[in-house]
């Protein structure tokens, strides 16, 4: 009976230690504010700049020693899932990481700033965004983002490539005709043991590139009130038929599965249409890599439609601090610290930091043409806000592109099925855009 | 206390956490997910009850759910066969008197330890267009490689080849039910003049017949259930949104991820997962139906 007694007694002294380690694992982060002080959450996703975050936070709470800010740290891959979960939760942090891609996606839990940014206009400097930058910070004419860095289509190129072929660089004037011309004179086969160049990348299964052709040839993905599918239009139908013909007809492109990876790093890819600017810093690391930018060739109807996308702060609804936060989101995004991002590797979301760059005195890093990206800013459209925009494209549509660019349907046969699927899922489950 | 009441009270204190564990994550969230099925859910805002609907878009309109079954069973009736092949072509070998055979059972069974997803990195660097391993090696041979990961054709019987590295655990099963056959029936056999085959037709396979229903059911329903690997082999070529190219390995279990975790339809990913459930109990059940014919167990 003595033995039954003991492990009675072990049995309930471990749950009571289990109990005990759960209560404090789920307290420990939970340590209570010195007083006078305001606790608030920032949920950030981990990037490179993760050092200049958190400098940006100890002289934060130096400058505002009334507030207090946890950091957590969420990888990219995650970063949607655990957000939407803390949102059902009712455990959402003060301030997010947010973007103009997925602001529709966001908003059920975005507080809407345009009271705050019309009081504090003036003090943060709203004129000193960039007007399209300003335009992408806005659903329905509501402030829902402070952005702190941005993406822009630009067309890249290897000057070294282009010198050896003794062709002209790109220039602002360029259009499809020059981009196809001058990529057939860059593409090559195996030279002196080292493998072929390919005139321009073509990016697959994503939309960055094929939706820029569209969009250049004069179609759109959803009619003005988004109930509708647009894809199947003649202008539509042409974009995606520029971006299939660059590998099946003009051969400036790899086929469809030999893309070489990093093929602009690696020198076997001259002209990237797209790209990234977070890539820029990566660039400028490889010594042998001479590149530039120039604005993205024209198209047949217009130059506009490469994607312009910011990706910045928003608030939570449901912050109980929400002035704290929107101290911490003004000096985020103060000039000095978009400064420090754009010394990252980045173009400015800030006029006065974007020109300072241009006028820097000494040698400039690439992009050398840095006044084009700048210039493309004005060419640069968002992308469409509809709240399943990324769901509709990722798994409707870009099957359909995917099948075309694999030589299995045409432009017309991709174009009408993702149409079809389109309006098939947006009549049963999407909310149309705003 | 009496002994009746004492064996109820030691009762609860044994079986009830395990019991209250059961109840809390396994049964309250299989009814709520086969209520959620008939909601629509999308996380942020409470559950809107909507009847049959996630089932008939499911059925009649989403481009991407008959896809995901096609993969799913192209996959399960490709891969289970070859693997339980494998496994007991690899079991036969290692069940005979090997010198160092202890040695080369824990190296055929290595590879189940791995996660597949390191697999699936590994294999989808070897299987990649340009400068992969394989076309590199095919190059050399004056031979032009396919777009192994990212063409249609290819990415999925490049994943089962990738999946069959798995056949460890099949195999040890297969050797324990080996070990379990009687070498008299075996030496009896050899005196009345059965080769090898005979051997192998008409006393082992007889007699692992139910070894071999086992791992059928349980590759089966491995199979109908992948994820991880249709997963880390999607981020592994860098793909946007894993099950690509062309939802060419878009298995179910990875498109039911996708709507639950991606984008949030709760209740359509209900609804996927309660036709997954009824599909593994209608196959499982077939299963053993079938194999009243050819599973013998020694009565």
């Amino acid at each position: 009976m003595f033995f039954r007694r003991r492990d009675t007694l072990l049995w309930l002294v471990s749950a009571l230690l289990a109990g005990a380690g759960f209560w404090w694992a789920g307290h420990r982060q939970q340590r209570p504010a010195a007083p006078g002080v305001t606790q608030i959450s920032w949920f950030v996703l981990i990037t490179p700049l993760r050092d200049l975050y958190e400098r940006q936070v100890t002289a934060f709470e130096r400058a505002h020693p009334e507030i207090k800010v946890n950091i957590f740290w969420v990888p990219g891959s995650e970063y949607n899932t655990k957000l939407k979960i803390l949102a059902a939760t009712g455990e959402l942090p003060d301030l997010f990481f947010s973007g103009d891609v997925w602001l529709s996606y966001l908003l059920p839990f975005s507080r809407d700033l345009t009271p705050l940014v019309a009081r504090d206009a003036a003090e943060f400097g709203l004129d000193d965004f960039y007007p399209e930058i300003r335009r992408a910070m806005q659903l329905d004419g509501k402030y829902y983002i402070l952005p702190e860095y941005m993406n822009l289509s630009l067309l890249y190129y290897n000057r070294r490539m282009f010198r050896e072929a003794q062709l002209a660089e790109p220039t602002a004037a360029w259009t499809w005709d020059d981009l196809v011309r001058s990529g057939k004179a860059l593409t090559h086969g195996p030279r002196e043991g080292r493998p072929g160049v390919w005139g321009c990348s073509r990016v697959e299964g994503w939309w960055g590139e094929w939706f820029t052709y569209v969009r250049q040839a004069g179609g759109k993905m959803f009619s003005a009130d988004g109930r509708r599918c647009l894809l199947d239009s003649p202008e539509a139908i042409a974009g995606l038929g520029f971006y299939l013909e660059k590998a099946t007809k003009h051969r400036i492109s790899a086929p469809a599965g030999f893309e070489p990876v990093n093929g602009f790093v690696n020198q076997r890819v001259a002209m990237i249409v797209g790209g990234h600017v977070s890539y820029w810093l990566n660039y400028n690391q490889v010594p042998a890599l001479e590149w530039d930018v120039q604005l993205l060739p024209r198209g047949p109807v217009t130059r506009k439609g490469g994607e312009i996308a910011i990706a910045g702060y928003s608030i939570s609804r449901a912050s109980a601090h929400p002035e704290e936060a929107w101290t911490l989101v003004k000096f985020l995004t103060r000039p000095e610290a978009i400064a420090d991002v754009v010394a990252r590797g980045n173009l400015s979301v800030r006029r006065s930091v974007g020109e300072a760059a241009m006028q820097a005195k000494g040698p400039r890093p690439n992009p050398h043409h840095l006044e084009a990206a700048y210039a493309q800013f004005e060419f640069g459209e968002p992308i469409p806000h509809h709240a399943n925009y990324i769901e509709i494209v990722s798994q409707i549509v870009q099957p359909e592109i995917d099948r075309m660019v694999l030589g299995e349907s045409t432009p017309e046969e991709a174009a009408r099925r993702a149409t079809a699927g389109v309006n098939a899922f947006m009549t049963t489950f999407a909310t149309a855009a705003p | 206390m009496t002994t009746r009441r004492a064996q109820i009270f030691w009762f609860w204190i044994f079986a009830g956490p395990a019991m209250a564990g059961f109840v809390v994550f396994s049964l309250w969230p299989m009814l709520s997910s086969l209520w959620l099925s008939f909601c629509q859910y999308e996380v942020v805002s409470p559950p809107r009850f909507i009847g049959f609907q996630n089932y008939i878009y499911l059925f009649a309109h989403d481009p991407s759910f008959w896809a995901s079954v096609k993969v799913t069973s192209v996959y399960t009736v490709v891969q289970v066969p070859l693997s339980i092949v494998a496994a007991l072509a690899l079991a036969l070998v290692l069940d005979r008197p090997l010198r160092g055979r202890g040695f080369w059972r824990a190296v055929f069974f290595l590879p189940s330890i791995l996660p597949q997803v390191a697999f699936a990195v590994v294999f989808g660097y070897i299987f990649q267009a340009d400068g992969g391993l394989l076309n590199r090696l095919l190059a050399l041979a004056g031979i032009q490689g396919a777009a192994w990961t990212t063409s249609p054709t290819w990415a999925l019987p490049v994943l089962i080849q990738v999946s069959l590295w798995g056949f460890g655990y099949p195999m040890v099963i297969f050797l324990a039910g080996l070990q379990n056959v009687p070498r008299e029936l075996y030496e009896a056999a050899h005196m009345d003049g059965a080769g090898a085959w005979a051997r192998f037709r008409h006393i082992t396979l007889p007699l692992i017949s139910p070894v071999i229903l086992f791992n059928v059911v349980m590759s089966v329903i491995g199979a109908l259930k992948v994820f991880d690997l249709a997963y880390a082999f999607g981020v592994a070529q860098l793909q946007w949104m894993p099950g690509g190219p062309a939802r060419s390995t878009l298995f179910y279990g990875l498109n039911l991820y996708q709507q639950a975790f991606g984008f949030f339809h709760m209740g359509l990913a209900s609804a996927m997962a309660w036709i997954l459930f009824g599909a593994i109990v209608v196959v499982t059940a077939a299963n053993f139906r079938l194999s009243r014919r050819w599973v013998h167990y020694g009565d």
